[in-house]
């Protein structure tokens, strides 16, 4: 590796030859051939896969579809049995929600975000690729389950008891609570490194207020998956747990609750709409500038309504449960709270308005996709305020109107942004344009099909046909309108088909595109089109939300290296890490290379969810050390590691880089899984209280079974292990590693004492797991405190023995702050644990 | 009260989140208190809205809806003292600010009319 000698140019000097920074950049960026194309970590290739993938999916949930349209067209028809129907429908539900939209829409996000705030990849790269493994893998092994006619069958939510061993013997359920869980970890990586990419990795200048719209969506999706996500983790966790080994969570025998797993389900399922929603909406807010030529009205106005969304989105779940017989009152703050969510999509309904009001709006054909959705998703906020009001939706619940309002919503407000977006940004993935004639045609049979099957459905469901009914008898006064339903359904589908078949003849047939054909605003059209490796060649200063319209010579100066980290002499992958709020460059993040860890981990933790579904234990714990240790070994690979960054020289003037700093991305990747992992936590506290207020057969016994003074030795212990390590941090602020790996050694020693001592609380305790929700419950808290302590003491081991390789010390003293938060957060978190199920108890009584 | 508001540097994006947290931890309390209360001291149907629930979660949405709404003043205040950055994060703090009171208001209004536990 030859050092650093050059001189870099500064924003604006003259660059140096920029062919050869082209290819030296080339050299360290690019993509690898061949097998090892498996190990790419790069965030276009692998935001394409997420998408390619995604509608591959959408194929075969729309082909599900058009089953059960048939099946209804006519009345007392039956080719498919009752049973393969309501596989059928589950199927398209579950393909649709987990694993068409949620993830072409974090596709496009992960595509999209570092081209647009100047980045030259994502900040977790090797996470972008677990993550594709993890949805790719889990979603073959949840559509697999269609071919062995083994499928869930019990709706996409999943209902208890309908879903429980007792109602659904076979694997359907297994399939679907273990598959989604492993799909979950690819939302939930993607939504860790979305929020810190957002937030740190902008380019110099880019203050909070200046980053483009799209970013603000994706900022509040990804928190908001980050949050939402856990909650059905849990319930997924929990039911798995009932099905496969009898532990009573959900049955009211033991004293359990199934009302339990609509709170955890919803929890998750509304803000989900809104997961699905926002994104969609971020391309709108992108779209409908560009074509009206003017900057949008109201970007503060945009910015309030997308907070407010991400918040009050999570206080309506309930209104999903209006009839299983909660309190009037209860009722009535749902339906309050449903109808405030209503208002910032207005405002934002407004805000599109009046900036193609003010502007020369464009009917390109990415502008006739906004157009259908704005028309469409009207429509079915009006139907969903409708639904708020609790005497109508006591009406039509469970009726085909609740079945068109989701998809006026959900395809209305997801799809046709979808296809808008992916029309806008066509010639930035393949440098040409799409047919406007063949796109037109695919439109009005879209749009035409879309209202003749969907508003239809609405009169249907007022004439009281329920919904998820494999037949119907003629005479019901239904027979018409189905017909014309599926019909439709079928117009539809011919409109899709031309869609996608206008995407794969341009990639040969198009016009080749302009540069900016649309004449956009935001930095992702200053790539290159396709867009290399790296994005930019040299990362621009940008203080303005407009950078292309008032400078619009900046895709050259970058491309001619003008700018900041225009050298690549030293071998590295690097971009800049901003301050999150005012983006002044604070530090180099230097990033890994392709790596064979992520699909290794996803390859075991699918061998996990495959002998989990056979009920082959042995293996599956097998599976879970290999999985562990092939992550231990992928994070080993960090900071001054000589796969890393063990020279940390840097230019002149240039900041230092990340892992020689206290305060690096990684910190901030930490915060946000803990926010995750906090929510997890927090939603099993609530199913803890919920069931023991609420559950109408739940036992208390006496007095705890848990050895109060046990688990508070195990709790001193881990308290002494974090004040240990805060101390070392605070002596590494100072720059003092002395006694670093023997004080790591002697914290991950503390950590072992927690975690026999609670092993030996819980072995204590004599749980009678399968026979009482209260022990159930319990053991999952303390399963979860073990599996954290015992972490966190790994983690302090691995810590002392890299302060002895060299990789961690005073001159790069990165990790151990990492290390204390997940320490500080298991010391919070074990507390709150003893406190709920072994001192409440005893002060409340049952 | 000035000085006060000062202090909580209303300039600060992390206002943006704070109004909106406040109105979700009003949420849940309200909520859960009320579950829990239904279970613990049901009052007597026959009370119709005049109960010592329905007061509790009044007194308790009330003065959620007061600091929002005191916050949100502080935010407009600030607001005038700045320029852009600042300027910004100020006035869109002010707007979450308010619309958390009212969505507290708007929210908590079944409190005056409907029997807690019915
Ligand atoms: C593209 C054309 C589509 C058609 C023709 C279609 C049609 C249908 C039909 C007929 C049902 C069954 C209703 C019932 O019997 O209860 C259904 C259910 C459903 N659809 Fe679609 N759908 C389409 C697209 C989508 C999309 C894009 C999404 C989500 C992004 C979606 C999400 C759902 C969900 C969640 C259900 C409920 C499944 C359940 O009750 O378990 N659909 N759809
Ligand atoms: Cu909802």
């Amino acid at each position: 590796m030859t050092p650093i000698n050059r001189d870099v140019p500064q924003d604006g000097d003259a660059p140096e030859d920029p062919q050869r920074l082209h290819n030296d950049l080339h050299e360290i960026w690019g993509n690898p051939r061949g097998l090892k194309a498996l190990t790419i970590v790069n965030h276009s290739t692998l935001g394409l896969r997420f998408m390619v993938t995604g509608m591959v999916f959408f194929l075969i949930g729309g082909m599900l579809a058009m089953l059960v349209r048939a099946q209804l067209a006519l009345p007392g028809q039956g080719f498919m049995t009752p049973d393969i129907y309501n596989q059928v429908t589950t199927m398209h539900g579950t393909v649709m929600m987990f694993l068409f939209a949620i993830p072409v829409l974090e596709g496009l996000a992960i595509y999209m975000i570092p081209k647009m705030i100047g980045a030259r990849d994502l900040v977790c790269p090797r996470l972008t690729s677990l993550g594709y493994w993890c949805y790719l893998f889990g979603g073959i092994i949840i559509t697999f389950s269609l071919v062995l006619e083994m499928a869930p069958e019990s709706g996409w939510f999943m209902y208890t008891p309908l879903s429980s061993s007792e109602y659904s013997p076979g694997l359907g359920s297994d399939f679907w609570l273990l598959g989604i869980t492993f799909v979950e970890i690819s939302a939930l990586s993607a939504g860790v490194e979305l929020v810190v990419s957002i937030l740190r990795t902008r380019t110099q200048g880019m203050a909070l207020h200046k980053m483009p719209l799209f970013a603000w969506y994706i900022l509040a999706m990804a928190l908001m998956i980050v949050v939402g996500f856990p909650p059905l983790i849990l319930g997924s966790i929990l039911l798995e747990l009932e099905r496969a080994v009898g532990m009573p969570f959900f049955e009211v025998a033991g004293g359990g609750d199934p009302i339990l797993w609509q709170h955890l389900f919803w929890l998750f399922g509304h803000p989900e709409v809104y997961i699905i929603f926002l994104p969609a909406a971020g391309i709108v807010s992108t779209l409908i500038p560009v074509f009206a030529g003017r900057p949008i009205v109201g970007y503060g106005w945009v910015v309030f309504a997308i907070l407010v969304t991400g918040f009050i989105s999570f206080g309506l779940w309930v209104h999903h449960m209006f009839t299983v017989g909660i309190p009037q009152l209860a009722q009535a703050f749902f339906s309050a709270s449903s109808m405030l969510v209503a208002v910032p999509t207005a405002i934002q309904v407004f805000v599109w308005l009046a900036t193609l009001w003010l502007g020369k709006p464009k009917m390109k054909l990415p502008m006739l996709w906004i157009v259908g959705f704005l028309v469409i998703f009207v429509c079915g906020g009006l139907t969903g305020v409708m639904l708020a009001l609790v005497p109508f939706n006591w009406q039509v619940h469970d009726t085909h109107f609740v079945v068109a309002h989701m998809h006026y919503v959900l395809v209305g407000g997801m799809f046709f942004p979808l296809i808008a977006g992916l029309y806008y940004w066509l010639p930035l993935f393949s440098g040409r344009m799409p047919s406007e004639t063949l796109g037109k045609w695919g439109f009005w049979l879209t749009f035409i099909g879309f209202n003749t099957t969907f508003l239809i459905m609405h009169w249907t469901g007022l004439l009281g046909m329920p919904r998820r009914v494999y037949s119907y008898d003629t005479g019901m006064g239904w027979d018409v309108f189905n017909l014309i339903s599926s019909l439709g359904g079928f117009l539809l589908s011919v409109g899709i088909a031309m869609v996608l078949l206008d995407i794969a003849l341009h990639f040969r047939f198009g016009k080749p595109a302009k540069h900016n054909p649309w004449n956009a605003d935001t930095l992702e059209w200053a790539n290159t089109m396709p867009p290399s490796a790296y994005n930019f060649v040299s990362l621009p200063n940008v203080d303005t939300r407009h950078p292309l319209w008032d400078n619009p010579d900046l895709p050259h100066t970058i491309t001619e290296g003008r700018h900041g980290l225009a050298v690549a002499s030293h071998g590295r992958r690097e971009m800049w890490g901003s301050d999150p709020l005012t983006g002044k460059v604070r530090e180099i993040i230097h990033l890994p290379d392709n790596s064979w860890w992520p699909l290794f981990a996803a390859l075991a933790l699918s061998v996990v969810c495959l002998s989990l579904l056979t009920k082959f234990y042995p293996l599956a714990g097998i599976a879970v050390v290999v999985a562990v240790a092939f992550l231990l070994r992928w994070s080993w690979e960090n900071g001054a590691h000589p796969k890393a960054a063990p020279d940390a020289r840097v230019n002149p003037g240039d900041p230092p880089l990340h892992s020689r700093t206290m305060d690096g991305p990684g910190l901030w990747a930490m915060s946000v899984t803990l926010l995750a992992n906090g929510s997890f936590f927090l939603s099993y506290l609530f199913g803890w209280f919920y069931l023991w207020t609420v559950s109408p057969e739940w036992r208390m016994p006496e007095t705890s079974p848990l050895s109060l003074l046990g688990l508070i030795v195990a709790g001193l212990a881990l308290t002494a292990g974090a004040g240990l390590l805060e101390k070392l941090v605070r002596g590494l602020r100072q720059q003092q590693d002395a006694g670093l790996a023997a004080g790591m050694y002697f914290i991950s020693a503390l950590g072992f004492v927690q975690v026999a001592v609670t092993l030996w609380v819980l072995l204590g305790a004599d749980l009678a797991i399968t026979v009482t929700t209260h022990d159930a419950v319990i053991m999952v808290g303390l399963v979860y405190v073990l599996l954290h302590g015992g972490l966190g003491s790994i983690l302090a081991l691995l810590q002392g023995l890299r302060v002895g390789y060299g990789y961690v010390g005073a001159y790069a003293p990165f990790e151990p702050v990492v290390v204390a938060q997940w320490w500080r957060y298991n010391v919070v978190t074990f507390w709150v644990i003893v406190g709920a199920l072994a001192v409440l108890p005893s002060v409340i009584g049952g | 009260m000035i000085a006060t508001m000062e202090r909580l540097h209303l300039t600060h994006p992390l206002h943006f989140i704070v109004g909106l947290t406040l109105w979700s931890v009003w949420f849940v309390t309200v909520y859960g208190g009320h579950a829990v209360a239904c279970a613990v001291i049901p009052p007597d149907p026959e009370q119709g809205a005049f109960t010592l629930v329905n007061a509790m979660l009044l007194v308790v949405s009330l003065a959620a809806a007061g600091l929002l709404a005191t916050l949100a003043w502080g935010c407009c205040r600030i607001a005038k003292h700045h320029q852009g950055r600042l300027l910004f994060n100020a006035v869109v703090s002010a707007g979450l600010y308010l619309f958390s009171a009212l969505g507290v208001v708007f929210t908590a209004m079944p409190i005056v009319g409907l029997p807690p536990c019915l």
